[in-house]
């Protein structure tokens, strides 16, 4: 809705520009300079540490106020030799794995429900946006508080008779990565829902009703119809929640299992963290945050190339 | 007959997953206003009372009040800066028409593949060259920085709706390029900037993982998110207490999010779409 804003401006500028005299063009690109300030923002906060990433990765450094020494590709064997790393791989990759199709597909649906406005669709709506409201410290703690071995899992599952199946969810190595899937679920559904009833909203209802009429039930006229109107928006939304699950778990790792028991719950971002701010080890923090930031780029680059726009 | 029968299932299941979002912050609200006992016993039932008992403790032991005081500075600081940048930033790519404009907004627009996340060591670095380390100052100059691309892009977007006239009838009488971006162009763009200022609010409130690490524990600079899980250990796992303090800061979110509901959504929405 808000491409469509933007293109028909756009256009309208640049042809007529082309024919205005040189002396208006450069008081225009004299205007440029007002964009500095928010450039060397940018460039100091963001793309220097961007790049101090990539130097810091081939360096031996082995505690803030340890000797500093260059060592090349020395990092990368060590990391790439560590189990530990393999297990954060493995995690990482399961929980992408099952977290992302599953908040997508669900997203998908459960917006497509909400566009078709049924009946308390507002009241669902607002219900829906509320994980996006919450901050990460906030999730953790109510997910800390509710799988606690007292807390309201374990008390819902007594209370049905199941008291055999409660356990130490977040404690305990075979659930403790489930539990910080299902966080992210939990949340990313509703928010990804809202997402994509927006999206559909502005889809014209004369195409669903053609579908209908042609004799296509709900099932196809949502995966057969609007699903291929709105395909590259559904890419937009799996990348950013790629990015969101991808680098986002080191703070719910933190916040929930510390990475463990053992390295069960470890995932590459928490990796970085721990490295870090743990294990005083900035040479391999660092190289790990070389290869997140090559995985990211590339998981990018393949759901771009996934949901790109085929007619 | 458009939500029929057939609607049935799906009826079934949004509604479920709407109480599977809604339970747990039920519980979270009961649970503030009850003692460990209570909550464990019962987990589901209404509070007998209405006592404030956790959320004077969850006050007292965390220092919230102080935390909550931090985070609105922070968060205020950093919204004023990053209108400040953004708002004369995006006028000027909206309205060059050189090479050079275009190049600036693809500059920005590359800053959403650049994962802030990856970079947090470098910029604890960065903050200590600077001499800020363990002050808020510190985040109220680098949160702008991370939310430049979004707010940049957001805006020019609305800056390239508004009609050349505008300008030139402005330039007519008179205006400088300053006053044309005073009078003209902020004043009409307003829905766009509502629209940056309540997606930095949310992202600014809720930041945790870089004030944890750049502000540190010190109780009279951390932010409220990170004063937060520190209630986890502080009160030995006082389950009243710990979500009485949750409960706490949501409150600033949720009051936005209620009174301003539509704007809110839009804000996020487009957030999104523009990433």
């Amino acid at each position: 809705m808000t491409t469509t804003m933007s293109t028909p401006g756009g256009t309208d500028v640049r042809p007529a520009a082309s024919a205005e005299p040189p002396i208006r063009a450069r008081r225009q690109e004299g205007g440029t300079i007002l964009a500095v300030p928010a450039l060397i923002w940018y460039l100091v906060f963001m793309v220097g540490p961007m790049i101090a990433i990539f130097v810091i990765a081939a360096l031996r450094w082995p505690g803030m106020l340890q000797p500093v020494s260059f060592a090349g590709f020395d990092n990368v064997r060590t990391v790439f030799d560590d189990p530990v790393l393999w297990d954060a791989v493995r995690n990482t990759a399961v929980q992408l794995a099952v977290a992302l199709p599953v908040m997508i597909v669900c997203a998908y649906m459960l917006g497509y429900y909400v566009a078709q406005k049924p009946p308390g669709h507002r009241v669902l709506r607002y219900l829906l946006f509320i994980p996006g409201l919450i901050s990460t410290p906030a999730k953790a703690m109510v997910f800390y508080a509710a799988l606690s071995p007292d807390g309201l899992v374990n008390g819902a599952l007594k209370s049905v008779g199941l008291g055999s199946v409660t356990d130490a969810w977040l404690a305990s190595p075979s659930t403790a990565l489930a539990c910080l899937i299902v966080l992210d679920i939990w949340g990313g559904i509703g928010f990804t829902a809202v997402l994509f009833a927006a999206r559909l909203g502005s889809v014209p209802e004369e195409l669903g009703e053609a579908a209908q009429l042609d004799g296509a039930g709900h099932w196809r006229t949502m995966w057969g119809v609007h699903f291929p109107v709105i395909r590259e928006y559904v890419g937009v939304v799996t990348m950013l929640q790629f990015l969101w699950t991808f680098f986002g778990s080191a703070q719910h790792v933190l916040l929930l299992t510390q990475g463990g028991p053992g390295s069960s719950s470890t995932t590459l971002s928490f990796l970085v963290y721990q490295k870090a701010f743990i294990a005083a080890d900035l040479g391999y923090s660092q190289t790990v945050g070389v290869l997140l930031f090559l995985v990211g780029l590339v998981g990018l680059l393949t759901i771009r190339r996934a949901f790109r726009q085929n007619y | 007959m458009k939500h029929g029968k057939s609607w049935l299932p799906a009826h079934i299941l949004a509604w479920a997953y709407a109480a599977l979002l809604v339970v747990p912050l039920y519980y979270l609200l009961a649970s503030a206003f009850k003692t460990n006992e209570q909550i464990f016993a019962s987990p589901f039932s209404l509070p007998t009372s209405l006592s404030f008992g956790n959320f004077d403790t969850a006050f007292e032991s965390a220092d919230l009040g102080l935390a909550v005081v931090n985070s609105a500075l922070v968060t205020s600081f950093s919204l004023v800066l990053t209108l400040g940048l953004a708002i004369p930033a995006a006028f000027a790519i909206a309205r060059a028409t050189g090479p050079l404009g275009a190049f600036v907004e693809k500059v920005f627009s590359l800053g959403f593949l650049i994962p802030t996340f990856a970079a947090l060591f470098p910029t604890f670095l960065l903050a200590a060259a600077t001499g800020l380390f363990h002050t808020r100052m510190f985040m109220v100059l680098f949160l702008p920085a991370t939310a430049m691309p979004l707010s940049v892009v957001i805006l020019v977007q609305f800056m390239r709706t508004i009609p050349k006239e505008m300008e030139e009838a402005a330039r007519m009488d008179g205006a400088s390029t300053f006053a044309v971006l005073r009078h003209v162009y902020t004043p009409m763009c307003l829905p766009g900037i509502a629209t940056v200022l309540l997606l930095n609010f949310l992202t600014f409130w809720n930041e945790y993982l870089y004030s944890l690490v750049i502000i540190g524990p010190d109780p009279s600079q951390r932010t409220v998110q990170v004063a937060l899980p520190t209630l986890k250990s502080l009160t030995g796992t006082d389950y009243g207490v710990l979500t009485a303090g949750t409960v706490l800061t949501l409150v600033p979110v949720w009051a936005v999010y209620t009174v301003l509901q539509k704007r809110m959504q839009q804000a996020l929405v487009s957030g999104a779409v523009k990433m």
